[in-house]
């Protein structure tokens, strides 16, 4: 960024919060706030930390994360082996799985998978890898020091969902967090959005590889090579990785039969409802249609190898597509960039997406000053996302005192907060990720494109909350950041200022203290106190 | 006279929590009519299952009477060979031939052609409306189970009379009526490694969310320390199927085992939700084997065994599936189906009117569909499900459950016994 801009965005935010109506929040509740929303919630004392060091100067920090030093991080994801593997090495280990688990079933073993997962070979990897990428997005909320932009990173991950059990999704995964939503999750909409467009996992994901003109055909090939050669026809659907040996006639016609022949609508209309203009952006079954001719040739190379985006003019539609009245003219590839463009910066499409930008960072049922805030900066700079954010976060609807501690943690914000505020250093094993699923949300398994809810009504019931203070309790017995004081007022105070901010009700102090009294070891005493500290109701808003 | 036993626990019982007495034992007290945990009951009891993704009506009850089913379906329609025939018209897909002996002692029947009124094609959308009950309208705050339970409050309702099974409350659960959501019920409730401390804990935790004031962090704990203690007294824990019930491994034979041994717990259950996925066949959906088939192996199987392991239990019994809405009549390039209208749905259980198919069918002949490519709706989804709840359960004022909708008993298809 030009040092002209920094000064200028500088010169905007210094002076913020701007004029909140009174009662505005203390100087110690605004940066608790900020802490829970932009970040995962506060370590031990930073709530105070950062109401010294200036609120405004932290955010202005987070919304450039490239100048933000990472190292305890950077060292951390050295120990994730998922790190060390780009798609085709993932794609080779998910063929071996594959082929590991035939050969059992050719063999008759009636193995159920979980035994056969507790013995090493390929399929017990590659469920390890599976766990390590879970993990991995727990350890980088908890440990990174760029907290705003693994928030973001949540975000567009949900609202770009993808669903990693559905076939090949296993291993593009991976490469679609580092390599798609990563690097633009603080970029602008326009380029994230082209980037999921072109994403293997997520052409796979929304089925639009599958999707051709109708009438298209490949262009004449060789037979297929008996190994697997760079002219290697991609089979599409099924077992990906059926091997050709052997190939009789019959073989031949079922992939015949299996090659696709129309369009498909999937990715079209998800992309309109829930990527771009929403559910009630004006668009028709028309559109939708159109659309899906636009992106028709959009498709894999190789995705059996792990392979990129391809785009493929057999298969592209050369009619002229008519979206939302503008004529997109046959131009190949080019057609669906203008598309993607169009969309992106389509009033509806402003609305829609900062509506659930200010639903994550505001409030369950945002009031309309913060969204016009940020359609205003988003219609303003085209789309950085960096503006719409630094809208919402100097809108007076984010500090008023009705947003403060108001929302309920979703089970990761609820889980890696916990975490953070205990002081809790966590390792590659999927304990954690496994914790969040618990309640509820196993990271990159919701099979709905329309991704996890951000609202409390999705998140708040008996049987989710009695699985929170569970939670808790697991989390409180490695709390390194409160001292065992034998003292039990001492602790619960301490408790009190270092994980919850001060905000303490009198009630949950009196029943933690009534629960403590009979126990004598401090270590057990601590571990008890904090534990339904951040199973307690104070704990699971933000 | 009835009393809500959540109006008098919130009133009357809270207080007497810290003396150490259990407010369910005098809520229970409070409605002596009510069953004792432990004896069975004679509850109307309905369990909906949804399957999730849009299942392909036409290969699950195949018209395969209807010529143009075949023309349209080349690569994917299930040949007449296969199809386990019903009435000669419409048939079964072999993956459900577990289901044919239900079929044919009239505790199974089929609605074809039902869906919603709305034109969306949206999972998102058309699973909202089916769980809201009000399509077309997206505020609608709470689901058609819900108010339902909103509306009809003589029951004795007990924290578990309305269930959920997954890790989240599912919409047409959601709203101001106590509901619960169950994900594991061997893990249901707070751990610890012995029971003195489990209690305690437990205790500690209810007390800390009594300070919560109100709102949904307040209710749910509350709901949840309830089914935790009726659970425990009810002790389903040994739990074996019976009569020879054979669930299907996964997690829909798991959840329909949970349901089946909640329902002989008699904690009160009068409502069990779940959902089953895996049906949003855009490729290569198969025929008679392949990726439809396994799904619908999976459901015949678990619906045989819930059914077998009930036994007469299933007296009292419905189970209804239901699905956002149906696929294209046309199979599409990849071998597979897209978004489509209308679907069938399945009702199974002693007071079903069954071994038949209902709704009228529209059939397939291009100047029948919808929008020129789908099944037309003929059943609005609310006329079925009204009717289940009028004649099964009881319910007294259907207008409430489902606004803006008058419900006509002379639209219901006739799925309950009269």
């Amino acid at each position: 960024m030009p040092l002209t801009v920094i000064a200028i965005l500088c010169l905007q935010t210094v002076q913020a919060p701007p004029a909140a109506p009174a009662p505005a929040l203390t100087a110690r509740d605004s940066a608790f706030h900020v802490l829970n929303r932009l970040a995962y919630g506060p370590r031990a004392g930073e709530a105070d930390s950062l109401a010294k060091a200036g609120v405004m100067r932290w955010i202005d920090q987070q919304l450039d994360p490239d100048h933000v030093p990472d190292p305890r991080l950077a060292e951390r994801e050295k120990q994730f082996k998922i790190l060390d593997y780009n798609r085709s090495d993932l794609a080779g280990r998910y063929r071996d799985a594959v082929r590991e688990r035939q050969r059992m079933q050719r063999e008759g073993r009636d193995t159920p998978d979980s035994i056969v997962m507790r013995s090493p070979g390929p399929m017990r990897e590659l469920r390890d890898l599976g766990g390590e990428l879970q993990q991995l997005a727990v350890v980088r909320a908890a440990v990174s020091e760029r907290q705003l932009r693994e928030v973001m990173v949540d975000f567009w991950t949900n609202h770009f969902n993808v669903f990693v059990g559905k076939g090949q999704d296993r291993f593009l995964l991976p490469s679609y967090i580092e390599e798609t939503i990563r690097p633009h999750a603080l970029g602008r909409f326009e380029d994230l959005l082209i980037a999921t467009a072109r994403s293997p996992a997520m052409l796979f994901y929304l089925d639009n590889a599958q999707s051709v003109a109708p009438g298209s055909m490949p262009p004449q090939r060789r037979p297929p090579p008996i190994t697997f050669g760079p002219f290697g026809r991609p089979r599409f659907g099924g077992d990906p990785f059926g091997r050709r040996f052997g190939m009789n006639d019959a073989d031949r016609q079922r992939q015949r039969q299996r090659q696709p022949t129309g369009i498909n609508e999937n990715y079209a209309r998800e992309l309109m409802e829930l990527h771009t203009l929403g559910v009630d952006g004006g668009y028709t079954q028309q559109d939708v249609i159109n659309v899906a001719r636009v992106f028709t040739g959009w498709s894999i190379e190789s995705p059996e190898r792990g392979s990129g985006f391809v785009f493929r003019d057999w298969a592209h539609d050369r009619g002229n597509k008519i979206v939302l009245g503008q004529t997109f003219k046959d131009a190949g590839e080019d057609e669906g960039i203008r598309l993607l463009k169009f969309l992106a910066n389509q009033r509806a499409t402003m609305h829609h997406v900062s509506a659930k930008l200010c639903t994550r960072f505001v409030a369950d049922d945002p009031p309309d000053g913060c969204i016009d805030a940020a359609v205003a900066a988003w219609q303003k700079t085209n789309g950085d996302i960096r503006a719409v954010l630094r809208a919402i976060f100097t809108s007076p609807d984010f500090w008023a005192p009705q947003a403060f501690q108001t929302k309920v943690k979703t089970p990761l914000e609820f889980v890696v907060s916990a975490v953070r505020a205990a002081g809790v250093d966590p390792d590659t094993t999927p304990r954690l990720a496994g914790l969040v699923a618990r309640l509820g949300e196993p990271l990159y398994q919701q099979p709905a494109p329309t991704g996890y809810a951000e609202t409390e009504e999705h998140w708040v019931n008996s049987g989710a909350l009695l699985a929170r203070m569970n939670a808790a309790m697991v989390i409180a017995r490695e709390c390194s950041s409160v001292q065992p004081l034998p003292d039990h007022a001492r602790l619960v105070e301490a408790i009190n200022q270092q994980l919850l901010g001060g905000t303490m009700s009198a009630h949950t102090r009196d029943v933690i203290l009534e629960q403590i009294v009979d126990i004598s070891d401090p270590m057990q005493a601590r571990a008890m106190a904090v534990g339904l500290a951040l199973g307690g109701p104070d704990f699971q808003k933000q | 006279m009835t009393i809500s036993r959540r109006v008098f626990v919130k009133a009357g019982g809270l207080a007497l929590v810290s003396l150490g007495l259990d407010p369910l034992f005098l809520a229970r007290a409070a409605f002596a009519a009510a069953p004792r945990p432990g004896s069975p009951t004679t509850r109307p009891i309905l369990v909906c299952l949804f399957q999730r993704g849009a299942v392909d009506g036409l290969n699950m009850i195949v018209p395969h009477g209807e010529r143009t089913y075949y023309d349209d379906r080349p690569r994917i329609a299930i040949p007449a060979t296969d199809v386990v025939d019903l009435d000669g018209h419409f048939g079964l897909h072999p993956g459900l031939a577990s289901l044919k002996e239900l079929w044919d002692n009239k505790s199974l029947a089929a609605i074809h052609a039902i869906g919603s009124p709305d034109s969306t094609r949206s999972h998102f959308d058309a699973q909202d409306y089916m769980e809201s009950g009000t399509p077309g309208v997206k505020s609608t705050a709470d689901g058609w189970v819900n108010r339902y339970c909103q509306h009809d409050r003589e029951h004795a309702d007990t924290p578990f009379r309305a269930v959920g099974f997954g890790p989240q409350l599912p919409r047409i659960l959601a709203g101001s009526a106590p509901s619960l959501a169950i994900d594991d019920l061997q893990a249901f409730g707070i751990r610890a490694p012995q029971d003195a401390a489990r209690d305690r804990l437990t205790r500690a935790f209810e007390e800390l969310y009594e300070g919560a004031g109100t709102g949904l962090l307040a209710s749910s704990s509350q709901e949840g320390f309830e089914a935790v203690q009726l659970l425990k007294r009810a002790n389903p824990m040994q739990y074996r199927p019976e009569h020879g019930a054979d669930y299907p491994p996964g997690r829909l034979g798991k959840t329909l085992l949970e349901i089946a041994q909640l329902i002989k717990a008699d904690v009160g259950l009068e409502i069990a939700f779940a959902d089953c996925s895996g049906w949003d066949t855009h490729v290569n959906q198969g025929s008679s084997d392949g990726q439809l088939a396994a799904r619908l192996k999976e459901l015949g199987l678990a619906l045989a065994a819930f059914n077998r392991d009930l036994g007469d239990r299933m007296r009292n019994v419905v189970l209804l599936t239901m699905s956002e809405f149906g696929r294209t009549i046309r199979e599409n390039g990849n071998s597979g189906t897209d978004h489509g209208h209308a679907t069938a749905m399945l009702v199974l259980g002693g007071p079903v009117n069954g071994g038949r198919v209902l709704g009228r069918w529209p059939g397939l002949a291009m100047e029948q569909r919808f929008e020129g490519r789908d099944v037309a709706v003929t059943t609005d989804f609310r006329d079925l499900f009204g009717e289940i709840l009028a004649r099964h359960l009881g319910a007294t004022d259907l207008s409430a459950v489902f606004p803006g909708f008058s419900l006509d008993p002379g639209k219901f298809v006739g799925a309950i016994r009269s």
